[in-house]
């Protein structure tokens, strides 16, 4: 038995959708995604680079990252024995997913090297992992992933562009960044230096949290209220990404739109039941009687 | 009209419209582009037009001038090239991009098209160049937790992206106590910044029970059962991911 299931209950079901367009501008389709319902991993790529390049770097990325990620999980292989130095501040899972984009990091960037025809090839990344005790959310680049949960919304990635990197440090306002020229430069992609840092995030799953992963052809076109707005009236995740996918197609689709949607149910948090409750009220008794005990004799 | 934005530790410093003229980059007064480093020489690089073309030219400078990853004598700029003179980043930003640039959303321009930044090559040319002038590194915040009261644990770095607070020995944060849950809370880093969750136990922030999660701020104070301890953020030299 799980020992998660200690403490949450564990029924996990997962519902995924996912859904890439061409959009009504480009000529070709640079996005890749995969949805391994299996291992609970969920992954979007951004490609860039001419002719077919942008396609093959976002392609292999998602490939390299499903197959060696597979492969570290069945042979429940150790921190140190994956790809590059583990960080500690990961779980082992963690550092499986930092382990697989780095990997592909190293092999685009080897290939855009090797061969002329892939010189200047990249991609961005973003990299979620779902299961009952704990979800995975890993990007580099301005693709993201997208947490709504009791009726909020919250980012679970960090763009890796000039203008995201100057709102943090407070030097331009979020409504400057979507109108800045320089808003689709990249300080960080897959392809591009020998190594890559990925930042990646764990959080608690908790009952009917809904991600959303996508590449820039959505929030280019979509904003994270609008988001919310969508996901509050329709979370099932097919009629989510059809409707998603049918308004950046209203907005004019400029760029490539990919999206992944992704619905946790069957997480129980042990938070009113009558006996938990009278629990409380107990270890309250208990904390007051050992304070005022103190208290006395001091 | 093309454009060359000049930047510094990846911060625009100022925008200069290319005229149908040449221009030159250097340290000395004189240029068109002054960039007063010392990493730039006198008379580093210009910048020719030929028809519709702009090509840069390095004027044998002392460190070289780069476009993208590759140190170049003279070369045709492109949009999106990344010309790199000392520790100074000038983005090229082509004519074809600026009659777009106004124009509603949803039209085809060279500026929807996503470019990378060569950081990397930035990287390795500050760490070659030693001049005094350091990079910024920015320093990071980590979260720490000091206990105020119930366990004797002094203070306690939060060095994992999830924390776990219980009595089970998986917990980063082991605490003792009837009550006490195997989990009772987590405290996650998030992009937003840090974040406690209850996952069973009886959690109090500031006095206040929590019902789900609650965002961090310095100097909150939290109990959970009988152990009260204050959250912080203090900088830290280790980098974190």
């Amino acid at each position: 038995m799980n020992p998660v299931g200690l403490w949450i209950g564990v029924n996990l079901q997962v519902k995924s959708s996912g859904i890439t367009d061409v959009g009504l501008k480009r000529d070709g389709n640079e996005d890749s995604f995969s949805i391994e319902d299996s291992l609970g991993i969920y992954i979007v790529a951004d490609g860039m680079g001419g002719h077919l390049a942008g396609e093959i770097a976002s392609k292999i990325s998602v490939e390299i990252i499903n197959k060696v990620f597979r492969k570290w999980v069945e042979k429940d292989v150790s921190e140190e024995d994956i790809f590059g130095e583990p960080d500690s501040s990961l779980s082992r899972k963690g550092n499986y997913i930092l382990g697989g984009i780095r990997l592909a990091n190293r092999v685009i960037y080897e290939l855009a090297l090797e061969k002329k025809e892939y010189h200047g090839m990249g991609t961005t990344i973003v990299v979620l992992l779902v299961s009952p005790s704990l979800v995975i959310a890993a990007n580099v680049g301005d693709s993201r992933i997208y947490l709504i949960r009791d009726g909020e919304i919250e980012r679970l990635s960090k763009d890796h562009s000039i203008v995201a990197e100057q709102v943090e440090m407070g030097m331009m306002t979020e409504e400057d960044a979507e109108n800045s020229p320089l808003r689709h430069v990249l300080t960080r992609n897959l392809g591009s230096s020998e190594e890559v840092t990925p930042d990646i995030f764990e959080i608690e799953p908790a009952d009917n949290d809904c991600f959303i992963l996508c590449s820039d052809g959505l929030t280019d076109l979509v904003n994270d209220q609008e988001l919310l707005d969508m996901t509050k009236k329709e979370s099932d995740p097919d009629a989510l990404c059809k409707n998603l996918i049918n308004v950046v197609l209203r907005r004019g689709a400029h760029d490539n739109a990919t999206i992944i949607s992704v619905l946790l149910t069957g997480i129980e948090r042990p938070k009113s039941g009558i006996f938990k409750k009278v629990g409380f009220l107990i270890e309250d008794i208990i904390i007051r009687l050992q304070k005022s005990f103190k208290k006395i004799i001091q | 009209m093309a454009r060359l934005v000049l930047m510094f530790n990846k911060q625009v410093v100022k925008e200069y419209p290319l005229m149908k003229e040449s221009i030159t980059i250097g340290r000395n007064e004189e240029n068109t582009i002054q960039i007063s480093n010392l990493a730039v020489s006198g008379y580093h690089a210009r910048i020719d037009v030929a028809g519709n073309d702009y090509i840069l030219t390095d004027l044998q400078s002392t460190n070289g001038t780069f476009i993208n990853d590759k140190r170049i004598v003279s070369q045709k700029l492109s949009h999106g090239d990344n010309i790199i003179v000392g520790k100074h980043v000038i983005l090229f930003v082509g004519a074809g991009a600026e009659v777009a640039e106004g124009k509603s959303a949803g039209l085809k321009t060279d500026l929807d098209k996503t470019m990378m930044l060569d950081t990397a090559k930035q990287k390795e040319l500050l760490s070659k160049q030693k001049d005094g002038t350091q990079a910024a590194d920015a320093t990071t915040k980590i979260g720490v937790i000091s206990f105020i009261e119930g366990a004797n644990v002094g203070e306690v770095e939060l060095k994992k992206k999830l924390t776990k607070i219980g009595k089970a020995d998986t917990s980063e944060i082991q605490l003792s106590g009837l009550f006490m849950p195997a989990t009772a809370a987590t405290i996650s880093r998030r992009p937003s910044g840090y974040v406690i969750t209850t996952m069973g136990g009886k959690i109090k922030v500031n006095g206040e029970v929590i019902k789900d999660s609650v965002a961090l701020k310095d100097f909150d104070t939290i109990e959970v059962g009988k152990v009260k301890f204050q959250f912080y953020q203090r900088e830290t030299s280790e980098k974190q991911g």
